[in-house]
């Protein structure tokens, strides 16, 4: 009776049999079971309300576009030592050594991002700070643009995060300090306190970060470096921002691969990039005579 | 008549070109400029100091370059250089633009030449000759104060 109530033309007798009938629908209860659990177990980013837009303007001011004080990150390479053990540290003297002959070691020319902790020690380009509820992103400028997300919305840590440069960040305001938490960062990125300087961190990093503005125009990150696998202790070190204003410091675009290649013509003579011939230290040499 | 004169003139650009293309080494106190990678491999007890002609000025991150025309010394044939410097957002901060150079620009320039004996160098100070414009392109400049104009 039922098969009836069909239209023979959309479901024909020969394909549509009562018992084809009958396991279609035990599988779509089955299926729909499934879907109901999964939607009781997915965690929503519920869509925020005017007071969570509203709240925001009470964080801090950290507008514009922030520039890193290149002279002291410089200063830091031998004022603020790194707590490296043993075997790094004769590495990194190794490092230093080389750099100091004029053949400095090419840490980031294949432009993987420098990643955390680095890109924040030794970067010379601007970011910028987005506050929307629930989360604090950073923009930067170079590799391809980076981009950090730092979750405040009370979130965990996931129990198994995938590793990755920037890792896995939540923070929270303690008064008009952001508290920043990182783990989650891939083994294969650096603790650099220079472009020539430095070792993979070898896994199981912990950043701890509290960044404030300890100026009008200036902001402070304090960073808490613990890396078991490289360093004897927890380095505690600091970097700075100086905040501008003038539209001509509004973040550029920075793919750094581009700088693997010069703009060409292919045989159709469509623009196109063609691989440019580079030193393994990153230079461009002129053409052969 | 004309052409005469004309071919005069040819002949003293060519002696001014000759000698005004010749650089000049000086030893200076030593200024590091680092960036994206390591800049250890130039020399910075060394400025080279000469008039060049632009090649070409490749625009692109991490570092822009600028390929230069010039003799390394006196009476040598002209040869290409290749200078290296910042990225193009902190030269915009510094009022450069993709514009700034184009080829066959008569350029005095001033950098610091590879250690190992390459034509290359990082790019220090260029004054366009047409125009009289300078640019520079140091780092702490476009970074190490607030409120930048």
């Amino acid at each position: 009776m039922h098969r009836r109530e069909y239209p023979r033309r959309v479901f024909p007798r020969r394909v549509f049999s009562s018992m084809t009938a009958r396991a279609l629908g035990v599988a779509g209860l089955a299926l729909l079971a499934m879907g109901r659990l999964q939607a009781a177990e997915a965690i929503l980013n519920t869509p925020p309300k005017p007071k969570d837009w509203a709240d925001l303007a009470q964080l801090p001011d950290w507008s514009g576009v922030w520039t890193p004080n290149v002279s002291d990150q410089e200063r830091r390479e031998t004022a603020d030592p790194i707590p490296w053990n043993r075997k790094a540290a004769a590495e990194i003297a190794d490092l230093e050594a080389q750099e100091r002959a004029g053949n400095p070691k090419g840490l980031f020319v294949d432009c993987l991002p420098e990643g955390m902790p680095s890109w924040l020690l030794i970067t010379h380009n601007a970011m910028e700070f987005l506050f929307t509820p629930g989360r604090v992103t950073i923009l930067g400028e170079m590799d391809g643009n980076r981009l950090r997300r730092i979750y405040t919305d009370g979130r965990s840590h996931p129990a198994d995060p995938d590793p990755s440069f920037h890792g896995h960040s939540i923070g929270h305001w303690d008064g008009q300090t952001l508290v920043v938490d990182t783990v989650g960062i891939l083994p294969e990125t650096y603790i650099a306190p220079s472009e020539a300087v430095g070792l993979p961190n070898n896994g199981d990093m912990h950043i701890v970060e509290r960044i404030h503005l300890s100026g009008p125009d200036r902001l402070e990150d304090n960073l808490e470096i613990t890396a078991p696998h490289v360093l004897t202790k927890t380095w505690k070190t600091s970097r700075f921002l100086f905040r501008q204003r003038a539209r001509k410091y509004d973040i550029a675009e920075g793919v750094c691969l581009q700088g693997n290649f010069s703009e060409g013509k292919d045989s159709g003579g469509n623009s196109v990039f063609v691989p440019a011939a580079q030193t393994d230290k990153g230079n461009w040499l002129p053409p052969d005579k | 008549m004309v052409m005469r004169i004309e071919a005069v003139r040819a002949r003293s650009f060519r002696g001014i070109l000759i000698f005004a293309l010749a650089c000049s080494v000086i030893d200076v106190v030593p200024i590091p400029a680092v960036a994206h990678h390591s800049f250890a491999m130039f020399d910075f007890d060394k400025t080279v100091s000469c008039a060049a002609t632009v090649k070409e000025f490749r625009w692109t991150n991490p570092h822009v370059t600028l390929l230069i025309e010039a003799s390394p010394k006196a009476g040598d044939p002209p040869e290409i250089w290749s200078l290296e410097l910042t990225s193009p957002g902190n030269l915009t901060r510094l009022g450069w633009t993709h514009s700034s150079f184009k080829p066959g620009d008569r350029i005095d320039i001033q950098f610091n030449p590879l250690r190992d004996g390459k034509h290359g160098g990082a790019f220090l100070q260029a004054k366009v000759l047409d125009t009289g414009q300078v640019f520079t392109s140091s780092v702490r400049d476009a970074n190490d104060a607030p409120n930048l104009q």
